[in-house]
């Protein structure tokens, strides 16, 4: 192991809160009780279910009955978007997408376009922001769903939400009743102010994992009179939306986590953004030929994508690794087949630029001095890879 | 994926890297699929491997299998040098996932390309 540690992927997922795991072991040991029994033990749990669901709600400005939890990001992305085109099938089967959504979002995409979906993906330009026009462009009397992130998962350029919940409410409002606008916030949530009826948006994914709580509990904001297919039948809870015994300790974790991310909101967003900027001033100093991924101004604050010229991602991110540095790389080698990250390659950047990018992701407990090591050890290492890169022939 | 210590080793610390000024044979291989790239410059004399260096772009296993090659070639006759098969790289390096083996295919594909190169 490493003399020293530094976790920079807090895109990938954050170091759990102490005052969220203690939030989370008390509920553990009291309140154990089934949330949907009669009795005292379940109505406490019920009474502690319904605190993190306000909470919940109170990060994203919503009411706390359109709050449904989840497992995950994934599972809410799945209930979202397979949920909605189950129960609008008969309206019409046409789906607006981005092309670089999270896999939970493509993948429920492509797996609802082998059963007779039509599915338009739009693309993004060099900046890696969609284009309010080509929603409004793609839109057919059929369109039934406009599912867009908010916040890209690798390079972190948040997406005009706004504009397009403005243009699908606008449409509705003209007659195209069954237009629905769901958005995947799960990079976003607890990194941007939110508020749901400024989006406009009909259904939000979050992920409490993001927010320095643990795996394993998630949510899905459904505005109040959009109808669902529950995907997970066999129970009334949520609402009849997601059957299941409650995950009372994950549901509070979630709370608490949500709480402090409203406290501690502008703090937390000036800290990351003081180190992000820091990190990239001194990287565009030291290391040349690089290239910084994405819209500069309308990205997230805690997050830096940069393609290092010549070298590969994996293996900079193991030589990363070995001096205990943790990142990430959208790009993977399988099988002798190259897949490069598909969001980078959507910015229509080359091969190379595509495979040899990496994101630092940046987290509340971060310290400046972490990056003043981390920055020694990435210009240590870009070097060794460069001298040993033949791309660096003449 | 987790690599062994040797891997890890020679990713970190490379040997013999870069480009011989005096070599006898070059090659300079690319695997078509996933643009993996290595290259190899070997000073032979009197039959004998007496100098080798390599470059290499692409995932850690390429860049390792060129490491660990060049250890495994130097100082070797050519003709011992041709009865290198991937199996013997994949074992120096003490083994890598089947979806990784490409990367010394390269590396032994190579090394055919440059003692051909003589």
């Amino acid at each position: 192991m490493p003399a020293r540690r530094v976790y920079l992927d807090n895109s990938a997922t954050t170091p759990v809160d102490p005052r969220v795991a203690a939030a989370m072991a008390r509920a553990v040991v009291e309140n154990f009780g089934n949330a949907s029994s009669v009795h005292g033990f379940g109505q406490q749990a019920r009474a502690a279910v319904d605190r993190a669901r306000r909470e919940v709600a109170a990060l994203i400005g919503a009411k706390q009955n359109e709050i449904v939890f989840t497992s995950g990001g994934t599972e809410a992305n799945n209930l979202a978007i397979r949920g909605l085109c189950e129960a609008t099938a008969t309206h019409g089967r046409h789906i607006i997408t981005s092309s670089i959504e999270h896999p939970s979002v493509a993948g429920v995409c492509a797996s609802l376009e082998k059963r007779g979906w039509e599915v338009t993906r739009l693309p993004v330009y060099q900046n890696g922001i969609v284009k309010v026009e080509d929603v409004a462009a793609a839109l057919r009397p059929e369109t039934v769903l406009v599912t867009i992130m908010m916040a890209n998962n690798e390079i972190g350029t948040i997406q005009p939400v706004a504009e397009i919940g403005a243009l699908v409410r606008e449409r509705r409002a003209a007659g195209h009743r069954h237009l629905w606008f769901h958005t995947d916030a799960v990079q976003a949530v607890g990194r941007m102010r939110l508020n749901v009826d400024e989006i406009g948006c009909d259904m939000l994914t979050m992920s409490a994992h993001k927010l320095y709580a643990p795996k394993g509990i998630g949510a899905l904001y459904v505005r109040r009179g959009v109808r669902l297919h529950g995907q997970n039948v066999g129970g009334h809870q949520e609402r009849e939306r997601r059957a299941g015994t409650e995950n009372v300790p994950g549901i509070v974790a979630f709370g608490e986590a949500a709480k402090l991310a409203r406290e501690e909101f502008d703090a937390r967003r000036a800290h990351d953004r003081a180190l992000r900027d820091k990190f990239e001033k001194v990287v565009v100093e030291r290391i040349p030929d690089i290239v910084m991924n994405g819209d500069r101004e309308l990205r997230l604050a805690h997050l830096s994508n940069i393609s290092f010229r010549f070298i590969e991602g994996e293996g900079l991110l193991i030589n990363l690794d070995l001096e205990g540095v943790a990142v990430s790389t959208g790009s993977a080698c399988s099988s002798g087949t190259l897949e490069p990250s598909p969001v980078i390659r959507a910015l229509g950047v080359d091969d190379e630029l595509a495979r040899g990018s990496i994101r630092f992701s940046f987290g509340k407990d971060n310290t400046e001095d972490e990056i003043e090591y981390v920055v020694e050890v990435l210009v240590r290492a870009v070097e060794r890879l460069r001298a040993l890169s033949p791309l660096t022939l003449v | 994926m987790s690599y062994s210590a040797k891997f890890k080793d020679h990713l970190a610390h490379p040997r013999n890297a870069g480009e011989l000024s005096d070599a006898t044979a070059v090659a300079d291989e690319t695997n078509p699929i996933c643009g993996d790239r290595l290259r190899l410059s070997l000073l032979v004399k009197d039959d004998r491997i007496e100098a080798v260096r390599y470059l290499a772009y692409g995932c850690p296993p390429t860049l390792v299998c060129g490491s660990v090659l060049t250890e495994l070639i130097s100082g070797k006759t050519t003709e011992e040098a041709k009865q290198l098969t991937r199996t013997d790289l994949l074992d120096a390096i003490g083994g890598l996932p089947s979806r990784k083996h490409h990367a010394a295919a390269l590396a032994i594909e190579t090394l055919n390309s440059a003692l051909r190169d003589r």
